[in-house]
């Protein structure tokens, strides 16, 4: 495992980072909401019949008065110590506090998500290629070309519909700590359409081209198993394209779910990010994007991390 | 002898590029569309757009037209999909729906286009530090998953049809910078980029005259293939009550009417939807085909 590779993304993600933050930040300088009167419960925009005089008050509270890049730092070095302050809206709820409730909920559905699609993307793909022409490639074809063309949000619906209603098998929504995993069970579902359909084509394709290369027919000339040279010499040939999508996916993955989270009514990131827009809470909105992107950064990492693990020629052209 | 005047014969044809280059468009669409698949959703996603265009001339109601007497009917002869809580006609608004849509795909597509391709032609051609930056700030918009992007773009510009646009457009410059920047920088190496370099030509001009064309392929492919998830992302946003705002009616605005009444009248979510997934396919497998027609090797299906 080549350590300094993972050091160099690892330092290339700070700067990324901070980027976001700054982007993230300035959009919501942009925003025509006053916090202040926000948090004085009034008209968001106009800041409606606000006593001047109180209105000033809050700023100089919440500390609106300083600075942009003052309280750029401010909310950045918050955000990385985990202590962020009360939310404007709901002054008895910690902003860290709304994030850490809501992550593992997003951590879940992602991490589930992603492996639902290559638990069913790579076997259907795999099969798919053995029996080229045969009725299970023909079904596995449908199945990705449909699955890509699905909007996520809509079949969450319709699983709901049919899964939680219809046939009720499964809450109609709600949180993870009150259903247990029958609670993201039709949620990792919905999302998990996109990326397994594209897994189980990409599978295909890149099964398909390795079982013609010279290797492994080769291989299958001097007498292997059939089964090792389509494990060991195709499949983990054709994983390594597979894991490039996966991360270029996660983008997907991450966007799809805050609309199902919205469908089921889980608490996750994307939850909070739009109850926050919904409410005019600027800084959870802020954060909760912030979080959103981090999240996302990290598990790109991983995925990075993950195609040195798989790709022996990746390892000895960084180590040469 | 006799074999080596035929021999000659061929390649003789090739050099003589003015007299191929013009006849190539017509037979190349030809054969694009002599594969069936290519032609059955090329068709397909012709007819979407005509009846988008066609709209108040397919159907007989109007799209905010309120029956109250008809309420919540399904799908019957006089109303094929349906009516929703104010007994609007489900086809009705399922087909202006249609309208925007389908602008707001094409819209954001093409503003991504252009801004993309001009950002990734120029950081490949001008190269150095205005490469590196350029890069940086793509990477960073790359990193905010492109529906929470676009979720924070629209709530800062508050929601409106021009303001989804506008998100839309911004989230996908990313990826046309990008396919455009790495298409440019293989052509560069090419020796007519160096001779047009040689013979003075301006920078604007090599970018015009002899990157654009030959790049032409992929991101024409990407902006087919990107078309689908354009208009699933205004649903997303619009669903979400943050995209385009009743009374207009996109598909996304729709389904999330029909959400309401879903285990009462499933069919105002589930035909809006469906009509959604028709595009999407329609434009994903006539993507697709462009990719292989283009790049043959890539061929997947």
């Amino acid at each position: 495992m080549p350590f300094d590779m993972v050091l160099r993304r690892l330092l290339l993600a700070v700067p990324t980072l901070f980027g976001v933050a700054l982007l993230v930040f300035l959009l919501g300088e942009l925003s025509p909401g006053d916090p202040a009167a926000i948090a004085l419960g009034l008209d968001y925009e106009s800041g409606g019949t606000a006593d001047p005089a109180q209105l000033q008050a809050m700023r100089e509270q919440m500390g609106l008065n300083r600075p942009v890049m003052e309280r750029f730092f401010d909310w950045l070095g918050g955000f990385l110590s985990g202590d962020l302050g009360q939310s404007v809206v709901n002054p008895a709820l910690s902003v860290s506090e709304i994030m850490l409730t809501a992550l593992p909920t997003t951590l879940i559905l992602t991490f589930g998500t992603m492996l639902v699609a290559v638990l069913v993307g790579i076997p259907l793909g795999l099969l798919s290629a053995v029996y080229r022409g045969g009725i299970v490639d023909y079904l596995a074809r449908i199945i990705s070309i449909a699955g890509s063309a699905t909007p996520t949000f809509w079949f969450a619906l319709v699983l709901m519909l049919v899964f939680a209603y219809l046939w009720p098998i499964f809450p109609l929504g709600g949180a993870l700590q009150d259903y247990g995993l029958a609670a993201i069970i039709l949620p990792v579902m919905a999302v998990a359409m996109h990326p397994a359909a594209l897994i189980t084509r990409l599978t295909r394709a890149g099964m398909l081209d390795v079982l013609s290369q010279d290797f492994t027919r080769t291989a299958r000339a001097k007498g292997l198993n059939p089964r090792v040279v389509v494990f060991r010499h195709g499949l983990r040939n054709a994983l390594i394209p597979i894991i490039t999508v996966i991360g270029f996916q996660l983008g997907g993955i991450m966007g799809g779910t805050v609309a199902v989270e919205a469908v089921f009514s889980l608490r996750g990131l994307g939850k909070v990010l739009l109850d926050a827009i919904y409410e005019h809470d600027l800084y959870v909105a802020q954060t909760a994007v912030l979080t959103i992107a981090t999240v996302f950064i990290v598990v790109n990492l991983l995925v990075d991390i993950l195609y040195f693990v798989i790709d022996p020629r990746l390892r000895t052209a960084q180590t040469r | 002898m006799t074999q080596q005047a035929t021999y000659s014969a061929g390649p003789s044809a090739v050099p003589q590029a003015d007299d191929t280059l013009p006849a190539r468009r017509p037979s190349s669409l030809r054969r694009f569309l002599e594969r069936p698949s290519n032609a059955i959703f090329a068709a397909l996603a012709l007819l979407i757009v005509a009846a988008a265009i066609l709209a108040p001339w397919i159907t007989p109601f109007g799209y905010a037209e309120i029956d109250l007497l008809a309420r919540h009917q399904p799908p019957s002869w006089s109303h094929w999909m349906g009516t929703d809580q104010f007994g609007r006609d489900v086809l009705t608004r399922v087909l202006y729906g249609a309208r925007i849509s389908l602008l707001v795909g094409f819209s954001s597509i093409a503003i991504a286009m252009v801004l993309g391709t001009l950002v990734g032609t120029v950081a490949a051609y001008v190269g150095g530090i205005v490469d590196d930056v350029l890069m940086r700030l793509i990477d960073i918009l790359m990193s905010v998953p492109g529906v929470v992007l676009a979720l924070a773009i629209v709530a800062v510009l508050e929601p409106s049809l021009i303001n989804v646009i506008i998100a839309l457009s911004v989230i996908r410059v990313s990826q046309f910078a990008r396919v455009t920047r790495g298409a440019s920088m293989v052509v560069m190496k090419q020796d007519y980029v160096s001779a047009g370099r040689v013979i003075g030509m301006s920078g604007s001009r090599i970018i015009s005259r002899h990157i654009l064309p030959n790049i032409m392929g992929p991101i024409i492919v990407l902006a087919t293939v990107r078309f689908g998830n354009a208009i699933l992302a205004e649903a997303t946003l619009s669903f979400l009550g943050v995209g385009i705002q009743p009374p207009e009616a996109s598909w996304g605005v729709l389904i999330a009417d029909g959400y309401e009444s879903l285990f009462i009248a499933p069919w105002v979510s589930i035909f809006p939807g469906l009509a959604l997934f028709v595009t999407m396919l329609a434009f994903n497998m006539l993507g697709d085909g462009l990719r292989d027609h283009f790049d043959p090797s890539s061929r997947t299906a």
